[in-house]
């Protein structure tokens, strides 16, 4: 057990305390019963967080649940760094005035079970340190949240669970082997066309793996440069003395090594194929959707692409030529007025069409002023 | 030496001040209600499709320049980040130096726009703009601001209709679509734009989102809500904070054929700076541009690095082309204290002297 019983008891209780408060008056507060916010021994101050998001969010606006909803994550990230490190060091008995030695052992030992996290060995890694993973699994959570919401058919997280190895190896040959068998009978094409989803499928989940297989990297990278730095400090003789300057030099490590290795062109290739795969698995339902469309008589989504394509196109045409026939009535209205007389005679040898233009583009332009003077103008209503 | 030193004592004592702060934060943003921006007075002018053309009101004591401004926004998120508060507005800014400010709000383009290209962005609805605030104001030629990518888009409308622009302000322009520093464009290089825009019809602002909020995730994501835990305990600053989260996810699609181009004519291709960009059917040149320049960038840009806006110069075919580098980042010089005291007055002065 702990050397330090601060760990265990104070500074959680502590926090507790507080958060129960917490839960409490925002139950209170949205006339709810309020119920015991601290059921997990190891975070209690995560239990009272949730327990008061729960009390509190139904009475926020939109982006301000959102908005709170972020400040609880990253409040739990937060405090899950300073417990880290902080408790780490405490139950080790290394906290301030302890043996130096042993702290950077303590550090480099928790730094290689960080690793072996993102790399997915060691499954049964404490609260605390998942947290601290999870970190990273920021980036890879902003996907997830992005493509549900481009994809209400396929949950984000769909094909994310597949156990890693599923995609490699003599059953991702098998399964691939299967899906190219050609299709048979009256049903040839159908059956082609689930081949091909199918298929889209597999390459999404192969381009995700490759794309999520790539953070883990970084993750470890981040580990180590948060080493470095912590060297750095050493040497400098400068220590962090906060939870958030713990928690910045953290943030400031992952940003640091996420910057470098984003700009290279393998992370160029691994992106574009995460986006190019989502886009061709999506391409595949909208197929099948159009041809279930189609079957059923209905309108198709290619259908009216084409019917945009070629309205656009007029109202294109229509635009312009609006555009030039008002910069010539505009022009027309500028030039002399010719005398009716004269206007008269030209017209009665059909030599000139001046003076009635004239006079019209007068009377338009004089119109198209009164237009002009209206909000709303819509020089198309096409 | 060991240099985590985190004396339990004051760790309970931050964690409680965090925990007060969150607290009464929270207090605030469920007492914060319609979160409100666009704070200058305006008027719709010029409505076309979803496109809305404003003029703002231009305050009583202030003596007008003849010649109006337009301010082009890029075609991602909203325009109402240069008018986003009271305290915080480029556009009050650029009124209060005697400008006559019109904007155009481009709206937020569905599946039936998504046959609209660059051409009819630029030598349609930028240039119908154009000619009905000539015609408002009789004058024959209008100044510009075009800011991120409606710089961009202003850069091509000056080429191609020199006649009509007096003065060309870009603002965090991107014209140098390739320089080493350049995430967005690292991203896209293998992109399939084709298949994304033949299967989405529109790119949803989703997906553009995730682009932006992926250039720095554990700062945009992450941190930047714990360190707002701080000013939280502040209403107004609280309510000013939403105000810019609500701004940061309001992104419009983008019409589907106007990406394609300009993915891959400008972020793949690089067609400013290898003089292969077209609009419709026509050449876009550069040395067209002839009337004064003014290109503002920011040293902190992590979309549109600095180099990216620089590489204009020696591009137009202007005499009187002005650099100003501002301290901060891509929003931060709309929105920052500092950009209210040295941006807008600086643009101003220099629209002013021309």
């Amino acid at each position: 057990m702990t050397q330090n019983a601060f760990f265990d008891d104070s500074w959680l209780k502590l926090q507790r305390d507080y958060w129960d408060g917490l839960a409490k008056m925002g139950s209170q507060a949205m006339g709810m019963e309020s119920s015991p916010a601290s059921n997990s021994a190891a975070a209690p101050w995560l239990a009272a967080m949730e327990q008061w998001r729960k009390a509190l969010a139904p009475a926020a606006s939109d982006p301000a649940r959102d908005f709170m909803q972020r400040l609880m994550d990253q409040g739990q990230a937060y405090f899950g760094l300073a417990e880290q490190f902080t408790k780490g060091l405490g139950d080790a008995g290394l906290g301030q005035g302890g043996d130096t030695t042993r702290a950077w052992d303590w550090l480099n030992q928790t730094i290689e079970q960080m690793q072996k996290g993102f790399s997915g060995i060691g499954a049964d890694q404490d609260e605390s340190l998942r947290r601290m993973l999870g970190f990273w699994e920021m980036p890879l959570d902003n996907w997830q949240r992005m493509m549900s919401s481009l994809s209400p058919m396929m949950p984000g997280d769909m094909l994310r669970n597949m156990p890693n190895g599923m995609m490699r190896g003599p059953m991702q040959e098998g399964l691939e082997q299967m899906l190219s068998a050609p299709g048979l009978g009256y049903s040839r094409e159908e059956q082609a066309q689930y081949q091909d989803l199918m298929r889209a499928g597999i390459d999404y989940q192969r381009a995700f793996q490759a794309y999520s297989g790539f953070f883990n990297q970084l993750g470890v990278k981040a580990l180590h440069r948060l080493r470095d730095q912590l060297q750095q400090k050493s040497e400098a003789g400068e220590t962090i003395n906060s939870a958030r300057g713990l928690y910045d030099t953290w943030v400031g490590c992952c940003e640091a090594v996420y910057a470098d290795e984003v700009i290279t062109p393998e992370y160029s290739r691994v992106h574009g194929q995460l986006i190019n795969a989502q886009m061709a698995l999506k391409q595949r339902l909208s197929i099948m959707v159009d041809e279930s469309l189609g079957a059923m008589n209905m309108p198709t989504r290619g259908e009216l692409r084409t019917l945009q394509d070629r309205l656009q196109e007029t109202r294109r045409e229509n635009k312009k030529l609006r555009q030039e026939l008002d910069q010539i009535q505009r022009r027309l209205a500028t030039l002399p007025a010719v005398a009716p007389a004269d206007s008269q005679a030209k017209a009665s040898t059909g030599g000139s069409t001046t003076s009635g233009t004239s006079t019209g583009a007068a009377k338009k332009t004089s119109a198209r002023k009164k237009t002009a003077a209206k909000p709303s103008t819509q020089p198309d209503a096409s | 030496m060991f240099p985590i030193d985190i004396r339990p004592d004051k760790l309970g004592e931050e964690m409680l001040d965090y925990s007060r702060k969150l607290g009464q934060g929270m207090q605030n943003l469920l007492d914060a209600g319609d979160i409100d921006s666009g704070v200058s007075p305006k008027d719709a002018v010029y409505r076309e499709d979803k496109l809305v053309l404003y003029r703002y009101q231009r305050p009583a004591e202030v003596a007008q320049q003849e010649t109006p401004l337009l301010v082009v926004y890029a075609l991602v998120n909203r325009p109402y980040m240069t008018d986003i508060q009271e305290d915080r507005s480029t556009i009050k800014g650029l009124l209060a130096t005697g400008q006559d400010v019109y904007l155009i709000d481009w709206g937020y383009p569905d599946q039936a726009d998504s046959s609209l290209t660059l051409d009819d962005y630029i030598n349609g609805y930028i240039d119908r703009c154009v000619d009905h605030i000539r015609h408002t104001h009789g004058v024959d030629k209008v100044n510009i601001l075009g800011i991120c990518q409606g710089g961009s888009f202003s850069l091509m409308y000056s080429a191609l209709h020199p006649d009509k622009v007096r003065n060309l302000v870009t603002m965090v322009t991107p014209v140098d679509f390739k320089t080493p520093d350049n995430m967005l464009s690292n991203w896209v290089q293998n992109v399939d734009v084709d298949l994304a825009v033949d299967t989405m019809g529109n790119i949803p602002g989703e997906l553009l989102n995730w682009s932006f909020l992926s250039l720095k995730p554990f700062s945009l994501t992450g941190q930047k809500y714990v360190n707002m835990v701080d000013m939280l305990d502040k209403p107004e600053k609280a309510k000013n904070f939403l105000r810019m989260e609500q701004w940061i996810f309001d992104s419009p699609d983008q019409a589907g054929e106007t990406f394609r181009q300009f993915i891959k004519d400008f972020y793949q291709q690089n067609a400013f700076i290898n003089g292969t960009a077209r609009v419709g059917e026509r050449p876009v040149d550069l040395k067209q541009i002839r009337c004064p320049v003014l290109n503002i960038y920011a040293l902190q840009d992590h979309l549109v690095p600095p180099d990216a806006s620089k590489a204009l110069n020696g591009l137009t075919g202007s005499e009187d082309y002005t650099e100003l580098a501002f301290p901060g980042g891509h929003i931060g010089i709309y929105v920052s204290g500092k950009a209210q005291k040295e941006v807008t007055p600086a643009i101003g002065e220099w629209l002013n002297a021309r």
